[in-house]
């Protein structure tokens, strides 16, 4: 099944890399977000720049900065720093959703036909399905980071932050991508059509994403809000991934157990996932 | 001694969703190395027939097996030695030519080898070597097709199912794939089992046909023999001013009705090539002289109106016109 899956993961990849009008807009999407949500969403930017017409000092306005960003961002040298973490869960969230189009021109296309007629587990073509959304959303996420570095006052990353914390929150993304895959993948075999599957993926993702602490800390959240996103599997990814880019080593701020426990959490959830997303599959793939 | 039955169905019916019964307890058998077509209006059954077979539909009554393998029971056996070539172009846009058929190789476990080697010894015989190396959404509809057919043969399939294999080619192009299908079927021996809207095409390279409608197969046979159901050629004989011979015509063996007007006579028969000596000696001999003379024999569009109640190029009028279909047909210019 192994083989079957990855040739179909590379024929994706491959049509994906080729047709320059799919990858574009999600790095443009990447630079986008970042931009976009690092200057309107900045909450420093809240902060007067005057008193009574009277210019407050630059130093006091930098200490007011670093003081919201110390107590309300986990000590964030920049919002962007803080904000980087979400904005790449955003980007996992939004390519799996949609990921599954190509899953639904396939089948309206015939492709899919040809693919039951032949001798290959049904499995792999779900597996497939999963695997290729996860590498296309992993690598802009990758980019995401690369220009969160890039970008004026963007990201800053702590002199402790190394390879391990790098793969870490990666690893934390990759986790979140991998159970949304397997919920996403499912989905798309089971919906006829791409209506059908922009719909449900409406539906679920607006809620999933304002109900976790991608863009805001879910501290400044009313108690029900704060008790949902607390087990939203995004707001896991998303705290071990900052914890990891903000403060770099986790240890010295005792916080190494978060990350420990949002990770163990992340494999319980696509554990989950996968399975059903398996049964799902397999129910959308057996014969007419 | 007979050929083995290389698929064979019982009763085999399919019912959607309980209500809608779209094979309605069909029993045929295909024999192993032949052509054999599936005709019928669309929404006939024809393919959800095939789809049965091929292991994409279920089987709600009765039993089919492909090379002895029954196919609900043993659905992956199948699956080894079919090759499908469906009605839509599925070849990926984004991928080369050769690449379409690298990956079908390697999703039915050819090693990459002898894949390669099959895959160029199979755009030769489609005419695509030269285009081997560049991207299918380059390709018009007509290299398309065969680039379908090349991937449906890529495994070397024992039994090949072509659904509408040449719908939408000029007839040039058409002309060239029956050749092609005609040479895998008589170099390799390979069972092909096609539907088509395309009568001629039926008539040109089936050995047998099966009409089917409302789910059911209503008649089949070889192309001769179903045409010969509808009581022969016609011969139309203009003769000059004299008596008619009306009675005389009808004493000839092999002629089996005759009609006059204006000394044009119209005489069915059997066999054209038979009867057509003795008439014109009779005539003759009569001391009339014949004006003009023509035969036509029945067509498969005769016999299909027939037993459908409907003309095949009327249907040809019906297709899709969903979204998809206009892709197809994008794809197919």
């Amino acid at each position: 099944m192994l083989d079957e899956t990855i040739a179909l993961t590379n024929r994706a990849l491959k049509k994906w890399i080729r047709s320059p009008a799919t990858v574009l807009p999600g790095l443009f999407t990447a630079a986008f977000y970042l931009a976009l949500f690092g200057n309107s969403f900045n909450p420093t930017n809240l902060i007067p720049t005057s008193a009574g017409g009277v210019p407050i000092p630059a130093a006091a306005l930098a200490a007011a900065k670093a003081a919201i960003l110390a107590t309300t961002f986990g000590g964030a040298a920049t919002y962007i720093t803080y904000l980087t973490a979400g904005v790449i869960c955003l980007i996992v969230v939004f390519n799996m959703s949609f990921g599954g189009i190509d899953l639904i021109l396939d089948r309206q296309l015939g492709y899919f036909g040809t693919l039951l007629t032949s001798p290959i587990p049904r499995a792999s073509i779900y597996f497939s399905g999963v695997l290729q959304n996860l590498v296309k959303a992993m690598f802009l996420g990758v980019l995401a980071f690369v220009i969160a570095l890039l970008i004026p006052n963007g990201l800053v990353l702590t002199s402790s932050f190394g390879v391990l914390e790098f793969l870490g929150a990666f690893l934390a993304i990759g986790l979140l991508g991998l159970g949304l895959s397997c919920l996403f993948t499912a989905i798309a075999l089971s919906v006829k059509t791409i209506d059908s599957l922009i719909a449900i993926v409406n539906f679920l993702n607006l809620p999933l994403i304002f109900m976790s602490n991608s863009l805001f800390p879910s501290s400044s959240f009313p108690g029900w809000l704060k008790s949902i996103s607390d087990v939203n599997p995004i707001s896991k990814a998303d705290e071990a991934a900052r914890i990891l880019i903000v403060k770099g080593n986790p240890s010295p701020s005792g916080q190494l157990g978060t990350v420990v426990g949002d990770l163990l959490y992340l494999v319980g959830f696509v554990v989950v996932m996968g399975a059903l997303g398996y049964l799902v599959a397999r129910r959308a793939l057996s014969p007419e | 001694m007979s050929k083995t039955k290389i698929i064979e169905a019982e009763n085999l019916t399919k019912v959607y969703k309980g209500k809608v019964k779209a094979v309605d307890h069909i029993s045929f058998q295909v024999e192993e190395g032949e052509i054999f077509g599936f005709l019928g209006p669309n929404g006939a059954g024809k393919t959800t027939t095939i789809k049965m077979l091929n292991t994409l539909a279920s089987i709600t009554e009765g039993r089919a097996t492909v090379d002895g393998k029954d196919v609900s029971k043993n659905p992956a056996a199948v699956r080894d030695v079919i090759g499908v070539v469906p009605q839509e172009l599925t070849a990926d846009d984004e991928l080369k030519g050769i690449e379409n058929l690298l990956l079908s190789a390697r999703l039915h476990h050819v090693p990459h080898g002898e894949a390669v080697k099959r895959a160029k010894d199979l755009l030769k015989l489609v005419d695509l070597e030269n285009s081997a190396e560049r991207r299918v959404k380059t390709y018009s509809g007509g290299m398309r097709r065969r680039l379908q057919l090349a991937i449906g043969l890529i495994h070397t399939p024992k039994i090949l199912f072509l659904d509408e294999p040449t719908l939408g080619l000029d007839i040039q192009t058409r002309t060239n794939m029956w050749a092609y299908l005609s040479r895998l079927n008589k170099e390799q021996g390979i069972t092909i089992f096609m539907t088509t809207h395309y009568l001629e095409e039926a008539d040109s390279l089936c050995r047998r046909i099966a009409i089917i409608d409302h789910g059911a197969i209503k008649v089949s046979g070889s192309p001769s023999e179903l045409k010969e159901r509808l009581g022969g050629d016609i011969l139309t004989m203009e003769l000059d001013d004299g008596p008619d011979v009306t009675d005389f015509l009808k004493s000839i063996p092999d002629v089996s009705d005759v009609s006059q007007k204006d000394h044009v006579y119209r005489i069915k028969l059997p066999k054209a090539e038979r009867a057509l000596p003795a008439i014109v000696e009779g005539v003759t001999r009569q001391g009339l002289q014949i004006k003009e003379i023509s035969f036509t024999k029945p067509t498969l569009d005769q016999v299909f109106l027939e037993i459908t109640g409907k003309s095949m190029r009327d249907e040809d009028a019906g297709e899709s016109d969903s979204v998809w279909q206009n892709v197809i047909n994008e794809r197919m210019r």
